[in-house]
Protein backbone atom coordinates (compact mmCIF):
# COMPACT_ATOMS: atom_id res chain seq x y z
CA UNK A 1 0.00 0.00 0.00
CA UNK A 2 2.79 2.36 0.95
CA UNK A 3 4.53 1.62 -2.34
CA UNK A 4 1.29 2.23 -4.24
CA UNK A 5 0.82 5.53 -2.47
CA UNK A 6 4.30 6.63 -3.58
CA UNK A 7 3.60 6.05 -7.29
CA UNK A 8 1.65 9.29 -7.84
CA UNK A 9 4.35 11.23 -6.01
CA UNK A 10 7.08 9.65 -8.12
CA UNK A 11 5.05 10.37 -11.26
CA UNK A 12 4.52 13.97 -10.18
CA UNK A 13 8.20 14.37 -9.42
CA UNK A 14 9.16 12.87 -12.74
CA UNK A 15 6.73 15.08 -14.63
CA UNK A 16 7.95 18.18 -12.81
CA UNK A 17 11.55 17.31 -13.52
CA UNK A 18 10.81 16.64 -17.19
CA UNK A 19 8.93 19.92 -17.47
CA UNK A 20 11.79 21.80 -15.82
CA UNK A 21 14.38 20.33 -18.17
CA UNK A 22 12.30 20.85 -21.29
CA UNK A 23 11.32 24.39 -20.32
CA UNK A 24 14.97 25.25 -19.68
CA UNK A 25 15.91 23.90 -23.10
CA UNK A 26 13.05 25.88 -24.64
CA UNK A 27 13.64 29.18 -22.88
CA UNK A 28 17.41 29.32 -23.34
CA UNK A 29 17.08 28.09 -26.94
CA UNK A 30 19.41 25.19 -26.18
CA UNK A 31 17.74 23.02 -28.84
CA UNK A 32 18.59 25.39 -31.69
CA UNK A 33 22.02 26.19 -30.30
CA UNK A 34 22.77 22.46 -30.32
CA UNK A 35 21.45 22.09 -33.85
CA UNK A 36 23.28 25.17 -35.15
CA UNK A 37 26.65 24.61 -33.52
CA UNK A 38 26.89 20.82 -33.22
CA UNK A 39 24.65 19.04 -35.71
CA UNK A 40 24.67 21.41 -38.68
CA UNK A 41 28.49 21.66 -39.05
CA UNK A 42 28.72 17.86 -39.12
CA UNK A 43 26.03 17.65 -41.77
CA UNK A 44 27.68 20.35 -43.90
CA UNK A 45 30.99 18.53 -43.70
CA UNK A 46 29.23 15.31 -44.72
CA UNK A 47 27.58 16.93 -47.75
CA UNK A 48 30.86 18.51 -48.86
CA UNK A 49 32.97 15.37 -48.50
CA UNK A 50 30.91 12.23 -48.51
CA UNK A 51 28.10 12.75 -51.00
CA UNK A 52 28.90 12.13 -54.64
CA UNK A 53 27.06 14.21 -57.17
CA UNK A 54 26.40 13.62 -60.84
CA UNK A 55 26.39 17.08 -62.38
CA UNK A 56 24.11 17.33 -65.38
CA UNK A 57 23.06 20.33 -67.40
CA UNK B 1 -0.11 63.47 -47.94
CA UNK B 2 -2.73 61.06 -46.65
CA UNK B 3 -2.65 60.44 -42.90
CA UNK B 4 -4.39 57.95 -40.64
CA UNK B 5 -5.20 58.17 -36.95
CA UNK B 6 -2.72 56.52 -34.63
CA UNK B 7 -4.30 53.58 -32.84
CA UNK B 8 -3.08 53.09 -29.27
CA UNK B 9 -2.96 49.77 -27.50
CA UNK B 10 -5.06 50.16 -24.38
CA UNK B 11 -3.80 46.90 -22.85
CA UNK B 12 -0.49 46.73 -21.03
CA UNK B 13 1.74 44.20 -22.76
CA UNK B 14 2.76 41.24 -20.63
CA UNK B 15 6.37 40.13 -20.63
CA UNK B 16 9.18 41.68 -22.61
CA UNK B 17 8.69 44.82 -24.64
CA UNK B 18 12.20 45.28 -26.03
CA UNK B 19 13.40 42.45 -28.19
CA UNK B 20 16.97 43.46 -29.02
CA UNK B 21 18.25 41.63 -25.98
CA UNK B 22 17.18 38.31 -27.57
CA UNK B 23 19.78 38.68 -30.32
CA UNK B 24 23.52 38.39 -30.54
CA UNK B 25 25.63 37.82 -33.64
CA UNK B 26 25.23 34.06 -33.46
CA UNK B 27 23.36 31.73 -35.77
CA UNK B 28 20.33 31.58 -33.47
CA UNK B 29 18.85 33.78 -30.76
CA UNK B 30 20.31 34.02 -27.26
CA UNK B 31 17.06 32.87 -25.75
CA UNK B 32 13.34 32.86 -26.35
CA UNK B 33 10.93 35.62 -25.47
CA UNK B 34 9.16 35.90 -22.13
CA UNK B 35 5.53 36.67 -23.00
CA UNK B 36 3.97 36.51 -19.55
CA UNK B 37 3.16 33.16 -17.94
CA UNK B 38 0.10 32.16 -19.98
CA UNK B 39 1.45 33.02 -23.44
CA UNK B 40 4.93 31.65 -22.70
CA UNK B 41 3.43 28.32 -21.63
CA UNK B 42 1.28 28.33 -24.79
CA UNK B 43 4.34 29.01 -26.97
CA UNK B 44 6.21 26.26 -25.09
CA UNK B 45 3.41 23.80 -25.87
CA UNK B 46 3.64 24.68 -29.56
CA UNK B 47 7.42 24.25 -29.45
CA UNK B 48 6.88 20.72 -28.15
CA UNK B 49 4.41 20.11 -30.97
CA UNK B 50 6.87 21.34 -33.61
CA UNK B 51 9.61 19.08 -32.33
CA UNK B 52 7.07 16.25 -32.41
CA UNK B 53 6.51 16.97 -36.11
CA UNK B 54 10.26 17.05 -36.79
CA UNK B 55 10.80 13.74 -34.94
CA UNK B 56 7.89 12.17 -36.80
CA UNK B 57 9.48 13.12 -40.14
CA UNK B 58 12.90 11.85 -39.00
CA UNK B 59 11.41 8.46 -38.17
CA UNK B 60 9.51 8.11 -41.46
CA UNK B 61 10.56 5.86 -44.33
CA UNK B 62 13.66 7.13 -46.11
CA UNK B 63 14.12 10.21 -43.94
CA UNK B 64 17.50 9.37 -42.40
CA UNK B 65 18.89 8.44 -45.81
CA UNK B 66 17.44 11.68 -47.14
CA UNK B 67 19.04 13.72 -44.34
CA UNK B 68 22.48 12.39 -45.25
CA UNK B 69 21.94 12.57 -48.99
CA UNK B 70 20.33 15.98 -49.55
CA UNK B 71 21.87 19.23 -48.39
CA UNK B 72 18.47 21.00 -48.28
CA UNK B 73 17.29 18.62 -45.52
CA UNK B 74 19.67 20.24 -43.02
CA UNK B 75 17.62 23.46 -43.11
CA UNK B 76 14.83 21.70 -41.22
CA UNK B 77 16.97 21.64 -38.08
CA UNK B 78 15.83 25.27 -37.87
CA UNK B 79 12.05 24.74 -37.72
CA UNK B 80 11.58 26.20 -34.20
CA UNK B 81 13.96 29.05 -35.12
CA UNK B 82 11.69 29.94 -38.04
CA UNK B 83 8.67 30.03 -35.75
CA UNK B 84 10.47 32.36 -33.34
CA UNK B 85 10.97 34.78 -36.25
CA UNK B 86 7.27 34.88 -36.98
CA UNK B 87 6.02 35.33 -33.42
CA UNK B 88 8.19 38.19 -32.17
CA UNK B 89 6.19 40.47 -29.86
CA UNK B 90 2.97 38.48 -30.16
CA UNK B 91 0.51 37.85 -27.37
CA UNK B 92 -3.06 36.65 -26.95
CA UNK B 93 -5.06 36.03 -30.11
CA UNK B 94 -2.39 37.17 -32.59
CA UNK B 95 0.03 34.61 -31.12
CA UNK B 96 -2.57 31.87 -31.38
CA UNK B 97 -3.59 32.85 -34.91
CA UNK B 98 0.04 32.76 -36.07
CA UNK B 99 0.72 29.43 -34.39
CA UNK B 100 -2.48 27.83 -35.68
CA UNK B 101 -1.70 28.87 -39.23
CA UNK B 102 2.05 28.34 -39.26
CA UNK B 103 2.07 25.07 -37.30
CA UNK B 104 -0.35 23.74 -39.89
CA UNK B 105 1.89 24.93 -42.73
CA UNK B 106 4.81 23.15 -41.02
CA UNK B 107 2.73 19.97 -40.76
CA UNK B 108 1.80 20.24 -44.44
CA UNK B 109 5.43 20.68 -45.49
CA UNK B 110 6.41 17.78 -43.22
CA UNK B 111 3.85 15.61 -45.01
CA UNK B 112 5.33 16.70 -48.35
CA UNK B 113 8.85 15.77 -47.17
CA UNK B 114 7.69 12.40 -45.85
CA UNK B 115 5.93 11.53 -49.10
CA UNK B 116 8.82 12.76 -51.23
CA UNK B 117 11.41 10.70 -49.36
CA UNK B 118 9.12 7.69 -49.15
CA UNK B 119 8.86 7.48 -52.93
CA UNK B 120 12.40 8.63 -53.67
CA UNK B 121 14.41 5.94 -55.50
CA UNK B 122 17.48 6.80 -53.42
CA UNK B 123 15.77 6.81 -50.02
CA UNK B 124 12.49 5.05 -49.23
CA UNK B 125 12.13 3.55 -52.73
CA UNK B 126 8.47 2.69 -52.20
CA UNK B 127 7.78 1.86 -55.85
CA UNK B 128 4.05 1.24 -55.40
CA UNK B 129 3.66 4.66 -53.77
CA UNK B 130 5.93 6.36 -56.29
CA UNK B 131 3.81 5.05 -59.15
CA UNK B 132 0.85 7.01 -57.77
CA UNK B 133 2.81 10.28 -57.72
CA UNK B 134 2.67 13.16 -60.18
CA UNK B 135 5.46 15.70 -59.80
CA UNK B 136 4.47 19.34 -59.94
CA UNK B 137 6.24 22.69 -59.78
CA UNK B 138 6.04 24.57 -56.49
CA UNK B 139 4.58 27.58 -58.30
CA UNK B 140 1.71 25.63 -59.80
CA UNK B 141 -1.85 26.01 -58.66
CA UNK B 142 -2.39 22.26 -58.49
CA UNK B 143 -5.83 22.55 -60.09
CA UNK B 144 -5.08 19.79 -62.60
CA UNK B 145 -4.92 17.32 -59.69
CA UNK B 146 -8.31 18.22 -58.23
CA UNK B 147 -10.07 15.37 -60.03
CA UNK B 148 -7.44 12.74 -59.23
CA UNK B 149 -8.07 11.82 -55.57
CA UNK B 150 -6.37 8.46 -56.16
CA UNK B 151 -3.06 10.16 -57.05
CA UNK B 152 -0.54 12.22 -55.07
CA UNK B 153 0.75 15.59 -56.21
CA UNK B 154 4.38 15.93 -55.12
CA UNK B 155 5.70 19.49 -55.21
CA UNK B 156 9.41 18.63 -55.01
CA UNK B 157 10.59 22.21 -55.07
CA UNK B 158 8.73 23.18 -51.91
CA UNK B 159 10.87 21.31 -49.39
CA UNK B 160 14.06 21.72 -51.43
CA UNK B 161 13.90 25.42 -52.20
CA UNK B 162 10.86 27.29 -50.96
CA UNK B 163 10.26 26.20 -47.39
CA UNK B 164 13.98 25.50 -46.81
CA UNK B 165 14.49 29.24 -47.34
CA UNK B 166 11.86 30.04 -44.75
CA UNK B 167 13.96 28.15 -42.23
CA UNK B 168 17.40 29.59 -42.96
CA UNK B 169 18.49 32.46 -45.16
CA UNK B 170 21.55 30.57 -46.47
CA UNK B 171 19.60 27.61 -47.86
CA UNK B 172 19.92 28.52 -51.53
CA UNK B 173 23.43 29.95 -51.64
CA UNK B 174 25.18 26.67 -52.48
CA UNK B 175 22.72 25.87 -55.27
CA UNK B 176 22.98 29.38 -56.75
CA UNK B 177 26.74 28.92 -56.89
CA UNK B 178 26.33 25.56 -58.64
CA UNK B 179 24.00 27.07 -61.26
CA UNK B 180 26.36 29.97 -61.90
CA UNK B 181 29.32 27.63 -62.17
CA UNK B 182 27.51 25.95 -65.03
CA UNK B 183 26.94 29.20 -66.88
CA UNK B 184 23.58 30.52 -65.68
CA UNK B 185 23.95 34.27 -65.10
CA UNK B 186 23.64 35.61 -61.57
CA UNK B 187 21.20 38.40 -62.38
CA UNK B 188 18.17 36.15 -62.90
CA UNK B 189 15.59 35.50 -60.22
CA UNK B 190 17.28 33.35 -57.56
CA UNK B 191 14.23 31.15 -57.14
CA UNK B 192 14.30 29.30 -60.48
CA UNK B 193 18.07 29.63 -60.53
CA UNK B 194 18.36 27.76 -57.22
CA UNK B 195 15.96 25.12 -58.54
CA UNK B 196 18.14 24.73 -61.61
CA UNK B 197 21.19 24.40 -59.33
CA UNK B 198 19.45 21.69 -57.29
CA UNK B 199 18.73 19.76 -60.49
CA UNK B 200 22.25 20.21 -61.87
CA UNK B 201 23.70 18.84 -58.63
CA UNK B 202 21.17 15.98 -58.62
CA UNK B 203 19.79 17.01 -55.24
CA UNK B 204 16.13 16.58 -56.17
CA UNK B 205 14.39 13.43 -54.98
CA UNK B 206 13.62 11.09 -57.85
CA UNK B 207 10.12 9.65 -57.75
CA UNK B 208 6.84 9.69 -59.60
CA UNK B 209 5.58 8.39 -62.90
CA UNK B 210 5.22 11.72 -64.66
CA UNK B 211 5.68 15.43 -64.12
CA UNK B 212 3.66 18.55 -64.98
CA UNK B 213 5.69 21.73 -65.32
CA UNK B 214 4.28 25.22 -65.50
CA UNK B 215 5.44 28.58 -66.72
CA UNK B 216 4.26 30.22 -63.54
CA UNK B 217 5.33 32.42 -61.95
CA UNK B 218 7.14 33.78 -64.96
CA UNK B 219 9.63 33.07 -67.72
CA UNK B 220 12.22 32.38 -65.02
CA UNK B 221 10.39 29.09 -64.48
CA UNK B 222 10.81 28.25 -68.17
CA UNK B 223 14.55 28.60 -67.79
CA UNK B 224 14.77 26.28 -64.82
CA UNK B 225 12.13 23.87 -66.08
CA UNK B 226 14.06 23.19 -69.25
CA UNK B 227 17.05 21.92 -67.30
CA UNK B 228 14.90 20.01 -64.82
CA UNK B 229 12.76 18.37 -67.53
CA UNK B 230 15.85 17.32 -69.48
CA UNK B 231 17.20 15.48 -66.46
CA UNK B 232 13.84 13.97 -65.53
CA UNK B 233 13.19 12.63 -69.02
CA UNK B 234 16.63 11.61 -70.25
CA UNK B 235 18.19 10.31 -67.08
CA UNK B 236 15.26 9.15 -65.00
CA UNK B 237 12.68 8.31 -67.66
CA UNK B 238 9.98 10.50 -66.14
CA UNK B 239 7.99 12.21 -68.92
CA UNK B 240 6.98 15.85 -68.48
CA UNK B 241 4.04 17.92 -69.70
CA UNK B 242 4.45 21.66 -70.17
CA UNK B 243 1.33 23.49 -68.98
CA UNK B 244 1.93 26.93 -70.43
CA UNK B 245 -0.53 29.49 -69.10
CA UNK B 246 -1.04 32.69 -71.12
CA UNK B 247 0.79 35.71 -69.73
CA UNK B 248 -1.85 38.33 -70.54
CA UNK B 249 -4.43 36.54 -68.43
CA UNK B 250 -6.73 39.58 -68.31
CA UNK B 251 -7.40 39.37 -72.07
CA UNK B 252 -10.80 37.75 -72.60
CA UNK B 253 -9.66 35.77 -75.64
CA UNK B 254 -7.02 33.70 -73.81
CA UNK B 255 -9.35 31.77 -71.50
CA UNK B 256 -10.57 29.36 -74.18
CA UNK B 257 -7.00 28.58 -75.23
CA UNK B 258 -5.95 28.06 -71.59
CA UNK B 259 -8.95 25.77 -70.98
CA UNK B 260 -7.94 23.60 -73.97
CA UNK B 261 -4.41 23.37 -72.58
CA UNK B 262 -5.82 22.33 -69.19
CA UNK B 263 -7.94 19.61 -70.88
CA UNK B 264 -4.84 18.34 -72.67
CA UNK B 265 -2.90 18.25 -69.38
CA UNK B 266 -5.63 16.30 -67.60
CA UNK B 267 -5.91 13.86 -70.52
CA UNK B 268 -2.15 13.39 -70.48
CA UNK B 269 -2.11 12.62 -66.73
CA UNK B 270 -4.93 10.10 -67.27
CA UNK B 271 -2.88 8.35 -69.98
CA UNK B 272 0.37 8.34 -68.00
CA UNK B 273 -1.16 7.19 -64.74
CA UNK B 274 -3.88 4.88 -66.09
CA UNK B 275 -6.71 6.57 -64.15
CA UNK B 276 -9.82 8.60 -64.96
CA UNK B 277 -10.67 12.14 -63.90
CA UNK B 278 -13.28 12.17 -61.13
CA UNK B 279 -15.76 15.06 -61.46
CA UNK B 280 -17.26 14.38 -58.03
CA UNK B 281 -13.87 14.92 -56.46
CA UNK B 282 -13.26 18.05 -58.56
CA UNK B 283 -16.51 19.74 -57.47
CA UNK B 284 -15.79 18.89 -53.81
CA UNK B 285 -12.41 20.60 -54.17
CA UNK B 286 -13.76 23.71 -55.92
CA UNK B 287 -16.35 24.16 -53.15
CA UNK B 288 -13.46 24.26 -50.66
CA UNK B 289 -11.60 26.80 -52.83
CA UNK B 290 -14.70 29.01 -52.87
CA UNK B 291 -15.06 28.71 -49.09
CA UNK B 292 -11.38 29.58 -48.65
CA UNK B 293 -11.80 32.69 -50.81
CA UNK B 294 -14.83 33.87 -48.79
CA UNK B 295 -12.94 33.26 -45.56
CA UNK B 296 -9.85 35.14 -46.75
CA UNK B 297 -11.88 38.15 -47.82
CA UNK B 298 -13.57 38.27 -44.42
CA UNK B 299 -10.09 38.29 -42.81
CA UNK B 300 -9.12 41.15 -45.11
CA UNK B 301 -12.22 43.03 -43.98
CA UNK B 302 -11.04 42.75 -40.38
CA UNK B 303 -7.63 44.01 -41.53
CA UNK B 304 -9.42 47.05 -42.99
CA UNK B 305 -10.48 48.03 -39.46
CA UNK B 306 -8.23 49.71 -36.85
CA UNK B 307 -7.54 46.25 -35.34
CA UNK B 308 -6.09 43.91 -37.99
CA UNK B 309 -5.55 40.40 -36.66
CA UNK B 310 -4.03 38.09 -39.29
CA UNK B 311 -1.22 39.67 -41.28
CA UNK B 312 2.43 39.40 -42.18
CA UNK B 313 4.51 36.57 -43.59
CA UNK B 314 2.37 33.86 -41.98
CA UNK B 315 -0.83 35.24 -43.55
CA UNK B 316 0.91 35.11 -46.92
CA UNK B 317 2.38 31.64 -46.32
CA UNK B 318 -0.95 30.20 -45.23
CA UNK B 319 -2.63 31.54 -48.37
CA UNK B 320 0.20 30.13 -50.51
CA UNK B 321 -0.18 26.70 -48.95
CA UNK B 322 -3.96 26.76 -49.13
CA UNK B 323 -4.28 27.85 -52.76
CA UNK B 324 -1.21 26.36 -54.41
CA UNK B 325 -0.12 23.22 -52.66
CA UNK B 326 -3.62 22.29 -51.54
CA UNK B 327 -6.03 23.96 -54.01
CA UNK B 328 -9.05 22.51 -52.23
CA UNK B 329 -7.78 18.93 -52.37
CA UNK B 330 -7.42 18.36 -48.63
CA UNK B 331 -10.29 18.26 -46.14
CA UNK B 332 -7.81 19.17 -43.37
CA UNK B 333 -7.78 22.85 -44.28
CA UNK B 334 -11.39 23.96 -43.57
CA UNK B 335 -11.27 23.18 -39.80
CA UNK B 336 -8.00 25.15 -39.52
CA UNK B 337 -9.53 28.06 -41.44
CA UNK B 338 -12.50 28.00 -39.06
CA UNK B 339 -10.25 27.96 -36.00
CA UNK B 340 -8.27 30.92 -37.36
CA UNK B 341 -11.52 32.73 -38.15
CA UNK B 342 -12.83 32.25 -34.60
CA UNK B 343 -9.58 33.61 -33.17
CA UNK B 344 -9.69 36.60 -35.54
CA UNK B 345 -13.22 37.49 -34.45
CA UNK B 346 -12.22 37.14 -30.80
CA UNK B 347 -9.08 39.22 -31.30
CA UNK B 348 -11.02 41.93 -33.13
CA UNK B 349 -13.62 42.12 -30.36
CA UNK B 350 -10.85 42.32 -27.74
CA UNK B 351 -8.98 44.96 -29.82
CA UNK B 352 -5.81 42.87 -29.59
CA UNK B 353 -2.73 44.63 -30.94
CA UNK B 354 0.87 43.53 -31.39
CA UNK B 355 2.56 46.89 -30.73
CA UNK B 356 1.96 49.79 -28.32
CA UNK B 357 0.65 51.81 -31.23
CA UNK B 358 -0.10 51.49 -34.91
CA UNK B 359 1.16 54.70 -36.49
CA UNK B 360 0.79 53.76 -40.13
CA UNK B 361 -1.28 51.36 -42.17
CA UNK B 362 0.73 49.76 -44.93
CA UNK B 363 0.02 47.70 -48.03
CA UNK B 364 2.99 45.48 -48.89
CA UNK B 365 3.43 45.18 -52.64
CA UNK B 366 5.91 43.68 -55.05
CA UNK B 367 7.79 40.39 -55.10
CA UNK B 368 8.44 39.66 -51.47
CA UNK B 369 11.28 37.99 -49.59
CA UNK B 370 9.50 38.22 -46.30
CA UNK B 371 9.74 34.51 -45.65
CA UNK B 372 13.45 34.30 -45.02
CA UNK B 373 13.55 37.57 -43.09
CA UNK B 374 11.09 38.69 -40.43
CA UNK B 375 10.69 42.13 -41.92
CA UNK B 376 6.93 42.58 -41.56
CA UNK B 377 6.72 41.64 -37.88
CA UNK B 378 9.85 43.72 -37.30
CA UNK B 379 8.09 46.72 -38.95
CA UNK B 380 5.25 46.45 -36.44
CA UNK B 381 7.46 46.11 -33.38
CA UNK B 382 10.11 48.64 -34.40
CA UNK B 383 8.12 51.34 -36.17
CA UNK B 384 4.43 50.69 -35.43
CA UNK B 385 3.70 50.13 -39.12
CA UNK B 386 1.02 47.47 -39.55
CA UNK B 387 1.07 45.50 -42.84
CA UNK B 388 -2.61 45.11 -43.72
CA UNK B 389 -2.05 42.73 -46.59
CA UNK B 390 0.54 41.85 -49.20
CA UNK B 391 0.46 41.32 -52.94
CA UNK B 392 0.81 37.56 -52.70
CA UNK B 393 -2.26 37.26 -50.48
CA UNK B 394 -4.46 39.03 -53.05
CA UNK B 395 -5.24 35.85 -54.94
CA UNK B 396 -8.56 35.20 -56.63
CA UNK B 397 -11.66 37.06 -55.53
CA UNK B 398 -14.29 35.30 -57.59
CA UNK B 399 -16.43 32.27 -56.87
CA UNK B 400 -16.29 29.30 -59.21
CA UNK B 401 -19.01 27.00 -60.48
CA UNK B 402 -19.81 24.37 -57.85
CA UNK B 403 -22.72 22.45 -59.35
CA UNK B 404 -21.77 18.97 -60.43
CA UNK B 405 -23.60 18.69 -63.76
CA UNK B 406 -22.23 17.63 -67.16
CA UNK B 407 -23.35 20.97 -68.68
CA UNK B 408 -20.96 22.68 -66.23
CA UNK B 409 -17.88 20.70 -67.26
CA UNK B 410 -16.78 23.21 -69.94
CA UNK B 411 -17.08 26.03 -67.41
CA UNK B 412 -15.09 23.92 -64.95
CA UNK B 413 -12.17 23.67 -67.42
CA UNK B 414 -12.29 27.46 -67.80
CA UNK B 415 -12.34 27.88 -64.03
CA UNK B 416 -9.31 25.60 -63.67
CA UNK B 417 -7.54 27.53 -66.42
CA UNK B 418 -8.41 30.81 -64.70
CA UNK B 419 -6.99 29.58 -61.39
CA UNK B 420 -3.84 28.36 -63.11
CA UNK B 421 -3.27 31.67 -64.92
CA UNK B 422 -4.02 33.67 -61.79
CA UNK B 423 -1.60 31.82 -59.63
CA UNK B 424 -0.30 33.67 -56.56
CA UNK B 425 1.90 36.65 -57.43
CA UNK B 426 1.67 36.02 -61.17
CA UNK B 427 -1.89 37.33 -61.13
CA UNK B 428 -0.32 40.72 -60.40
CA UNK B 429 3.14 40.59 -62.00
CA UNK B 430 1.66 39.53 -65.33
CA UNK B 431 -1.50 40.61 -67.04
CA UNK B 432 -0.80 44.28 -67.53
CA UNK B 433 -0.44 47.35 -65.36
CA UNK B 434 -4.12 47.31 -64.42
CA UNK B 435 -3.57 44.35 -62.11
CA UNK B 436 -0.17 45.47 -60.84
CA UNK B 437 -0.58 49.23 -60.47
CA UNK B 438 -4.28 50.16 -60.55
CA UNK B 439 -5.33 47.39 -58.18
CA UNK B 440 -2.77 48.50 -55.61
CA UNK B 441 -4.55 51.85 -55.25
CA UNK B 442 -7.91 50.12 -54.97
CA UNK B 443 -6.60 48.15 -51.99
CA UNK B 444 -5.02 51.28 -50.48
CA UNK B 445 -8.40 52.99 -50.68
CA UNK B 446 -10.46 50.07 -49.42
CA UNK B 447 -8.16 49.22 -46.52
CA UNK B 448 -7.53 52.85 -45.56
CA UNK B 449 -3.75 52.63 -45.93
CA UNK B 450 -1.47 55.66 -45.85
CA UNK B 451 1.68 53.84 -46.89
CA UNK B 452 2.90 51.28 -49.39
CA UNK B 453 6.06 49.26 -48.88
CA UNK B 454 7.30 48.34 -52.35
CA UNK B 455 9.56 45.37 -52.46
CA UNK B 456 11.96 46.03 -55.33
CA UNK B 457 13.35 42.65 -56.35
CA UNK B 458 16.42 43.63 -58.29
CA UNK B 459 16.30 40.51 -60.49
CA UNK B 460 12.60 40.78 -61.34
CA UNK B 461 12.29 42.38 -64.74
CA UNK B 462 8.48 42.18 -64.60
CA UNK B 463 8.16 44.84 -61.92
CA UNK B 464 11.23 46.98 -62.34
CA UNK B 465 9.89 48.50 -65.55
CA UNK B 466 6.94 50.03 -63.71
CA UNK B 467 8.96 51.76 -61.00
CA UNK B 468 8.28 55.20 -62.45
CA UNK B 469 4.52 54.59 -62.71
CA UNK B 470 4.34 53.63 -59.05
CA UNK B 471 6.26 56.77 -58.04
CA UNK B 472 4.10 59.11 -60.14
CA UNK B 473 0.83 57.63 -59.00
CA UNK B 474 1.81 57.52 -55.31
CA UNK B 475 2.69 61.20 -55.57
CA UNK B 476 -0.70 62.02 -57.15
CA UNK B 477 -2.52 60.21 -54.37
CA UNK B 478 -0.40 61.50 -51.49
CA UNK B 479 0.60 58.00 -50.41
CA UNK B 480 4.00 57.32 -48.89
CA UNK B 481 5.83 54.73 -50.95
CA UNK B 482 8.84 53.13 -49.31
CA UNK B 483 11.13 51.30 -51.74
CA UNK B 484 12.97 48.37 -50.23
CA UNK B 485 15.49 46.50 -52.36
CA UNK B 486 16.28 42.81 -52.12
CA UNK B 487 17.36 39.81 -54.14
CA UNK B 488 14.79 37.35 -52.83
CA UNK B 489 16.53 34.28 -51.47
CA UNK B 490 20.12 35.42 -52.08
CA UNK B 491 21.09 37.20 -48.84
CA UNK B 492 24.54 38.10 -50.10
CA UNK B 493 23.28 40.86 -52.40
CA UNK B 494 21.16 42.66 -49.80
CA UNK B 495 21.56 41.55 -46.22
CA UNK B 496 18.69 41.59 -43.77
CA UNK B 497 20.10 44.67 -42.05
CA UNK B 498 20.45 46.53 -45.34
CA UNK B 499 16.81 45.75 -46.06
CA UNK B 500 15.76 46.99 -42.63
CA UNK B 501 17.97 50.08 -43.01
CA UNK B 502 16.15 51.11 -46.19
CA UNK B 503 12.87 51.12 -44.33
CA UNK B 504 14.32 52.79 -41.23
CA UNK B 505 15.97 55.51 -43.31
CA UNK B 506 12.59 56.46 -44.78
CA UNK B 507 10.95 56.48 -41.35
CA UNK B 508 13.65 58.71 -39.88
CA UNK B 509 14.28 61.11 -42.76
CA UNK B 510 10.86 61.47 -44.38
CA UNK B 511 8.43 60.58 -41.61
CA UNK B 512 10.69 62.15 -38.92
CA UNK B 513 9.79 59.42 -36.46
CA UNK B 514 11.67 57.58 -33.74
CA UNK B 515 11.36 53.79 -33.37
CA UNK B 516 8.98 52.27 -30.85
CA UNK B 517 11.66 49.72 -29.97
CA UNK B 518 15.11 51.14 -30.79
CA UNK B 519 16.82 47.93 -29.59
CA UNK B 520 15.78 46.15 -32.78
CA UNK B 521 16.53 48.91 -35.27
CA UNK B 522 19.95 47.29 -35.78
CA UNK B 523 20.12 43.52 -35.39
CA UNK B 524 23.37 41.54 -35.68
CA UNK B 525 21.83 38.75 -37.78
CA UNK B 526 23.97 38.74 -40.88
CA UNK B 527 25.28 35.26 -40.06
CA UNK B 528 22.10 33.98 -38.47
CA UNK B 529 20.04 31.21 -39.87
Amino acid sequence: MKKLAKIPLIALGGATGTFAVLFTVYFFNLDEKFMAYCVDPILQWWYDNKVEHKYYV
Amino acid sequence: MKTVDIVYNTKKKKGETQYGKLFNDGKVRKRREWRGLKDTLYDFSRWLYLWGVVIDVTMSKGAIKGLFRYRWMSNYLAVPHAMDKFTMGMRDETLRITHTAMDFVVKDVAKCIKETLRGDRRCGNDVEFSNKCVLSDENAMTVFMMGFPMLKAILREIPTMFSANIMTQQSTMHYLDVAQRFGIPGDVCPMPEAEAGISIEDDFSVLGKCAVQVNTTCDGSLMGNGLIAKRLEREYGIPTFQLAAPMRHESPDVLDYAAEDMKACIKWVEEQMGVKWDWDAYFECIKRVNATTRMRWSWLEVNSTPYPQFYGAVFSLFNDTDYMGNCGRSADFPPIEKKINDLIIKGYKNKTMQAPEYRHRCIVWGVQPQYCIDQLYWMINCWGVIPLTDMLSMVVDKQFCEENKPENYEQAYKDMAYLNMNMIMRNKTHGGYEVLVDELWEHVERMNADMVMMWEHMSCKALNGLHGQFEDQARERGIHIVWVNHDLCDPRVFTRQQIRDEFSTYMRTVMREEPLDPTIEFLPDEHAW
